[in-house]
């Protein structure tokens, strides 16, 4: 417990250091320019109509994101849970991209879904396109549709290992139990499968939503430029030719904070409420 | 409690930085032999990094006993690190950086720069201090605060076998942008925003009416012009104008693929060397618009907190010398044009000067002399860079 309560404080100590530091930067205690405690920065940065766009399609992306990978999780986990060889090989192949970086992923998605990336250059050459601009714009694109998918892929191996880890743990003694009481394939799944399975899930999701929302360079190749993905906004900011507008950025960086630190909180809310209604 | 910890726990002793004006230059000599000058520059590009760790690099050893390690970080990045460092306490993790126009005037509104040293490097005697170009740095005084290292000039590169007859003005281009809808657009960053300045003093009259410090008027008159403008062209622009490459590494990108058919670089020289590394088609070619480019030196500062001033200076000094200065405007280095005077040189280096290869590919001499216009105060930049997001960037919905 002793040497756990040291390991939470090394791993806290940055975060906490950065966080004070951006307190203290976002309300004229610290940087550039710092002339004493003032909430205008913070007031005008809250203030700007881009950056709550930028929050939202950031949260829009990356719930989406976190979506589309928490359900192909799911399908995996159900679809290939037996010891047959297709399952096993199946969930070793879903695993695969496991170690991929972010950076490759991201700069892979555009020489791929670009207008001028592979899909459109067999698309042209089977005739179906005349010329890159023809290819509908899936990098750069307001809906963030690349950004969406290679998140997506991305995120998707790693939490079909905890769904795959989850079931093979915790579900198939219960399974077999409610199998020997006569419960049929659906109430397995609706009772069982599914409650196991998203409950074991969730803190994941909560770290993948958190991730996609706060990862950069994904969002630097792949997002569009109005509106600004919030990563890109804040480093934006923070490299302003404006030396007065770079303390923006410790502003959008708590803001940032305050969205994951929400999603975990909204979790914790619901976990509580449902363990509740289980009693 | 902690930042308190950590602030004091960095406190170290003022670096030396304090004498660089008046001790002689032998004893700056022997302050340096023997130590590490830690580099802070761009490294994105390999010809540059070359040039850096493989030819300067092993004769500053040997001649100075002084060991050179360049790392990453440019401008905001500087910028933000040594005013981290500076609130900190913090002794400094560069010597030499590598820096102009708007970091020099950041640098020094925060008063982290250390100076004045750069005039009384051996080798300043044959900087072409007449030229507008070096002897201003986006209209500021470098007042000795940083050494002059190499010239650039803006250029817009095309395909010439994509494009055999680009257009030469910004009135041709408009021209053209309208007739080839989808094919053009200009980067959010740096290079781009050169483009849009460049096109409010070819709107406005002129570079020169811009001169002599921001005014608000002359301000709103000229960047009316430039959003005119990219109204007007916005529906030809890539997608439509909605969207735009966050850097000029991705326009560089959508030019080589064929998205669009031009792409833009703040060196005049890029052209030669990225079609030499593969990178840019055969036949990519740079070009000036009529109007006039911009033109700028680029420099070296010594932090106030760096560890080693006097390995700075020494660096510094053997980067201005003619042989050093000759080898970088090589075209098969790095073609970078040198920031020293042939008049003033001996006369072995002058003629070394005058022979020096041209590649075929390369933009003339004359035409980069005529075409030149110098900066003006980085305050137009930065304007012109937050009204562009705020106006044209982010469509009203």
């Amino acid at each position: 417990m002793r040497g756990g309560g040291w390991a939470a404080a090394l791993v806290a100590t940055p975060v906490a250091v950065g966080v004070t530091y951006s307190l203290a930067a976002a309300t004229g205690l610290a940087g550039y320019g710092a002339g004493g405690f003032t909430l205008d920065r913070v007031e005008r940065v809250l203030g700007e109509a881009a950056v709550w766009e930028s929050f939202l399609w950031t949260v829009r992306t990356a719930a989406l994101a976190t979506l589309i990978a928490g359900a192909a999780a799911v399908a995996a986990a159900v679809g290939f849970r037996g010891s047959s060889a297709l399952d096993r090989t199946a969930r070793a192949l879903a695993v695969l991209p496991l170690p991929v970086p972010h950076l490759i992923a991201a700069t892979t998605a555009v020489l791929v879904l670009g207008q001028s990336g592979l899909l459109s250059r067999i698309a042209a050459s089977a005739g179906w396109l005349a010329g890159p601009a023809d290819m509908p714009a899936l990098v750069y694109d307001r809906g963030g549709i690349g950004l969406i998918l290679m998140l997506g892929w991305k995120e998707f191996p790693f939490l079909a290992l905890v769904a795959f880890s989850v079931l093979a743990t915790r579900g198939a003694a219960l399974e077999d139990t409610a199998r020997s009481l006569g419960a049929g394939p659906w109430q397995r799944f609706r009772r069982i499968t599914w409650p196991v399975l998203w409950r074991g899930l969730a803190p994941a999701a909560v770290a993948v939503f958190a991730f996609a929302a706060g990862s950069y360079e994904a969002a630097a190749l792949l997002a569009p430029s109005d509106p600004q993905a919030l990563p890109v906004l804040t480093l934006e900011r923070y490299t302003d030719p404006d030396l007065a507008r770079r303390g923006d950025a410790f502003v959008l960086t708590l803001l940032a904070l305050a969205l994951a630190a929400g999603a975990v909180l909204l979790h914790e809310w619901l976990r509580h409420r449902v363990e509740r209604l289980d009693r | 409690m902690t930042l308190a910890a950590l602030t004091l726990a960095c406190h170290q002793p003022a670096p030396p930085a304090a004498d660089l004006a008046t001790v002689p230059w032998d004893t700056v000599l022997a302050r340096a032999r023997g130590t590490t000058v830690t580099w802070r520059m761009w490294r994105g590009d390999p010809a540059i990094n070359a040039y850096v760790d493989q030819w300067v690099a092993p004769r500053l050893r040997q001649r100075f006993g002084v060991t050179l390690e360049a790392v990453e970080g440019q401008g905001p990045e500087i910028e933000n690190q040594l005013q981290i460092e500076h609130e900190a306490g913090a002794r400094g993790t560069a010597d030499l950086i590598w820096i102009n126009g708007e970091t020099f005037h950041n640098l020094r509104q925060a008063d982290l720069l250390a100076g004045p040293w750069a005039g009384r490097l051996p080798n300043a005697v044959y900087v072409d201090s007449a030229s507008p170009i070096i002897r201003r740095d986006f209209e500021q005084d470098p007042a000795g605060y940083e050494s002059p290292w190499g010239t650039v000039q803006f250029a817009l590169i095309y395909d010439s076998s994509r494009t055999p007859s680009p257009p030469r003005s910004y009135e041709e281009l408009r021209r053209w942008i309208l007739r080839h809808p989808g094919r053009f657009t200009h980067d959010q960053s740096f290079t781009g925003v050169t483009f849009l300045k460049q096109l409010m003093y070819s709107l406005g009259g002129g570079v020169e009416r811009f001169q002599g410090g921001f005014d608000e008027r002359t301000y709103l008159e000229g960047s009316a012009r430039v959003w005119e403008w990219l109204e007007g062209v916005r529906p030809a622009l890539w997608r439509g104008g909605a969207a735009y490459p966050g850097g000029v590494a991705e326009l560089h990108r959508l030019f080589v693929n064929g998205e669009v058919d031009f792409t833009m670089s703040y060196n005049h020289n890029e052209a030669v060397t990225k079609v030499r590394q593969g990178v840019f088609p055969a036949a990519a070619r740079a070009l000036l618009l009529r109007d006039g480019t911009l033109a700028n030196a680029h420099y070296l500062g010594i932090p106030t907190n760096a560890p080693n001033p006097a390995g700075a200076m020494v660096a510094a000094d053997f980067l201005l010398s003619p042989e050093a200065q000759l080898e970088k405007a090589r075209p098969e280095i790095w073609a970078d044009g040198t920031v020293l005077a042939p008049s003033r040189l001996p006369a072995k280096w002058a003629a070394q000067f005058a022979a020096l290869a041209r590649d075929p590919r390369a933009l003339p001499r004359d035409s980069l002399r005529k075409y030149a216009r110098p900066e003006v105060v980085p305050e137009y930049h930065e304007r012109i860079a937050a009204d562009w997001r705020a106006r044209i960037r982010r469509r009203d919905r």
